[in-house]
């Protein structure tokens, strides 16, 4: 398409306003080559719609007709502490989009552990990040990636090395602040061999501020290592949240990937899983809750490359009012990748007859030799529960309340580490409470 | 003052009237067995006392203590002490019987405008009833009777009873499917509970049960009514004879 007709579109007047911007520091001239990569790249994909057939269920049509700014220098005071997650972790802050040297607390983060802004990066980091994700792509290409790079304005790298096993984790924490704010996020990950971390990734905002957050992670794990990476997406409930996470995995690896999405009025969670060598455990689960007209989509691709690697995926959200959500789910076996042993699985509970789930779980399998299944549940409180916990004494609410949370629960349960499990288990029983059951106060 | 006192009440399943004039009455501390014929409405009737949605009152009144049971939400029933044990215990996933038992107790505490229980003290009270009840900590900490066995799942009923410790208790085939250890357990339970103050509804299909917890009235709902009013030998001659004679009984 021709960039001077994408022009006409609001949010393209942004992006080639991001142009203009060009960073600071001796690094300036390697990131504008990327943004002009990208903003090339993203006006030859076009705007996500309805007809490329990974975006059948979500349209974005609304967000290319707004009009967004480049964030200016904001004083924050403090991160929103009440809207991330509660880990005892050292802190990377990022205001929208830039680190943010104040609000970060790197003061007890381990040695063997790296983070550098893409000023600080050395030759051979920006070698890694140049390296495409060997995922297979889809037709239509990445849009969210090539936006991502368009607008960007930092890139985070961390580098774990080898061997390097810590118990305490690396809280990375997004804060968008601002009245139509545009900002992306890049996260490069680079676990050495045989190391073992977890990865916290906390999306939230400044009270009242409207945003759009594009979010895209490389991961890169080498073999032997064991990488937890745990996100929550809790944007205000009216800004836009695009994200990308894309993860290659080499022999033995464990990847432990859970994406938690309760904010924003649309957000989409991309998580694409390459298995390039056998002996790898790839977990990708999530769990979604849904108000008002809130927008969820949660897309994933886990593509087994190799033989003899296991790929578990759990989904389970809840959609209240007129939320609606949607989850993708893909799981692809090349013809070597014999004896590889994949489940997915998407369930959905509808709190009421406005709410909507559209499920899309895929298998495309080339070996013969496999075990893979997969499945998606949609349904509703049942009467039966609600009655045997009414006759036990337990209200209308609470009893709703509390099978809401222990169907939620169950996916949190598969979250492998125990303290991530905990911060996030209370922090959705929170949530629930708030979103769900105690808005008549709040109105 | 009755604990339970039941006047001509109707009630439908749908469209149809299962319920068709029943008429009982019980005082404190008296147990009651209502015998009768599959189909006859013995699980109407406990859900209609414990107020599940679907079961709908045409006619009469059911008034517990001094209060009109008919007027109350499910919740708020239980909270007033009456207990159902249900024939078919519900599974109910993701929620340990723990936080189960904690909600409902202290569902109950609240309601009376009381604090919450100490929640190291209500583990204690927990555990000492479950032992007796020779249910393991393991079954606590499961999503409530999920992966049960049908007499786990009985004992479960018995042990939130113990736990709950209702004004009256409704046990709905609670002998159903035990095999003899089990059925002396729950016996053993129910009988534990036993007071002056506390009433109980037992009903059951057979005789077996009440040989362990002795009734002090026996009634036989047949057609949705009450036939027959007895003591407790009219339950041994029920077992003699059957149900036969009140199927006839239009
Ligand atoms: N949910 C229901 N929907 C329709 N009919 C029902 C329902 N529950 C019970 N019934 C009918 O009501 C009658 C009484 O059932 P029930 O009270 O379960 O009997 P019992 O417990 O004495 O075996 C039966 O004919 C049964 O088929
Ligand atoms: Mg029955």
């Amino acid at each position: 398409m021709n960039s001077s007709v994408e022009s006409i579109v609001p949010f393209n007047q942004f992006i080639d306003s991001a142009q203009g911007d060009h960073p600071h520091g001796n690094r300036g001239d390697w990131l504008s080559e990327i943004k002009e990569k990208g903003r090339i790249e993203f006006y030859k994909l076009g705007w996500p719609s309805p007809k490329f057939e990974s975006w059948r269920y979500t349209n974005l049509n609304k967000l290319a007709k707004t009009q967004f700014f480049l964030p200016q220098d904001i004083e924050l005071a403090e991160l929103p502490y009440q809207d991330i997650l509660p880990v005892d972790a050292p802190k990377i802050a990022l205001v929208n989009g830039k680190f943010n040297r104040e609000l970060s607390d790197l003061s007890t983060i381990s040695e063997g552990i790296l983070v550098n802004n893409f000023q600080e990066m050395s030759d051979e980091q920006r070698a890694l990040f140049s390296l495409e994700n060997p995922t297979t792509l889809p037709k239509e290409g990445l849009p969210v990636k090539a936006l991502n790079d368009a607008i960007l304005s930092d890139v985070l790298f961390i580098e774990i090395r080898p061997g390097w096993q810590s118990d305490v984790p690396l809280h990375i924490v997004s804060i968008g602040c601002g009245d139509h704010v545009g900002f992306s996020s890049k996260i490069f990950v680079s676990a050495g061999e045989n190391c073992r971390l977890d990865i916290v990734e906390s999306h939230a905002g400044e009270h009242g501020s409207t945003y759009f957050s594009s979010c895209v992670s490389n991961i890169d794990i080498k073999a032997g290592a064991r990488l937890g990476h745990y996100k929550l997406q809790n944007d205000t409930n009216t800004s836009t949240h695009l994200a990308l996470t894309q993860t290659s995995i080499e022999a033995d690896a464990v990847y432990d990937n859970f994406v938690m999405s309760v904010g924003g009025i649309l957000s989409r969670n991309e998580v694409r899983s390459f298995i390039a060598a056998s002996g790898v455990d790839c977990c990708v689960n999530g769990a979604y809750l849904g108000t008002s007209n809130q927008h969820i989509d949660n897309t994933t691709f886990i593509e087994h490359a190799a033989e003899g690697s296991k790929s578990r995926e759990v989904y389970k959200g809840v959609l209240a009012d007129h939320a609606k959500g949607v989850f993708q789910g893909k799981i692809f076996v090349h013809p070597e990748a014999q004896k590889t042993d994949g489940y997915q699985m998407n369930r959905a509970l509808l709190l009421s007859d406005k709410a909507e789930i559209d499920s899309k779980p895929e298998l495309e399998i080339y070996a013969d030799d496999v075990r893979c299944s997969h499945g998606a549940t949609v349904g509703e409180l049942e009467e039966e529960h609600l009655f045997y916990l009414k006759a036990r004494g337990i209200n209308a609410e609470s009893a709703r309340r509390l099978l809401v949370e222990a169907y939620i629960g169950e996916v949190i349960d598969e979250i492998q580490s125990q303290s991530i499990r905990e911060a996030l288990s209370k922090l959705a029983s929170d949530l629930l409470k708030k979103k769900l059951f105690e808005r008549s106060n709040e109105r | 003052m009755s604990i339970l006192s039941i006047e001509n009440l109707h009630a439908n399943v749908g469209e149809t009237e299962i319920l068709r004039g029943i008429n009982l009455k019980i005082e404190p501390g008296e147990v009651h067995a209502v015998m009768g014929p599959n189909g006859s409405g013995k699980s109407t009737l406990s859900y209609v006392l414990a107020g599940r949605d679907g079961y709908s009152v045409t006619g009469g009144s059911v008034e517990f203590k001094d209060k009109d049971l008919l007027e109350l939400e499910a919740d708020e029933r239980a909270n007033e002490g009456v207990f159902l044990a249900f024939q078919y215990p519900v599974e109910v996933p993701g929620v340990t019987g723990m936080t189960f038992l904690r909600e409902a107790y202290n569902s109950r505490l609240r309601y009376e405008g009381k604090d919450e229980a100490d929640a190291m003290e209500f583990l204690k009270l927990v555990r000492s009833k479950a032992k007796d009840l020779n249910m393991s900590d393991d079954m606590l900490k499961r999503p409530v009777n999920v992966g049960f066995s049908g007499g786990e799942k009985k004992r479960n009923e018995i042990l939130q009873m113990a736990v709950l410790e209702p004004k009256l208790a409704i046990l709905d085939e609670t002998d159903s499917g035990l095999d003899i250890d089990a059925l002396r357990l729950v016996a053993d339970g129910v009988n534990a509970l036993r007071t002056s103050e506390r009433s109980m509804l037992i009903i059951t299909h057979y005789q077996r049960l009440l040989d362990y917890i002795e009734p002090d009235h026996v009634h036989v709902l047949a057609h949705g009514q009450i036939q027959r009013s007895g003591g407790k030998e009219l339950a041994l001659e029920l077992e003699a004879n059957g149900y036969a004679e009140f199927d006839d009984k239009v």
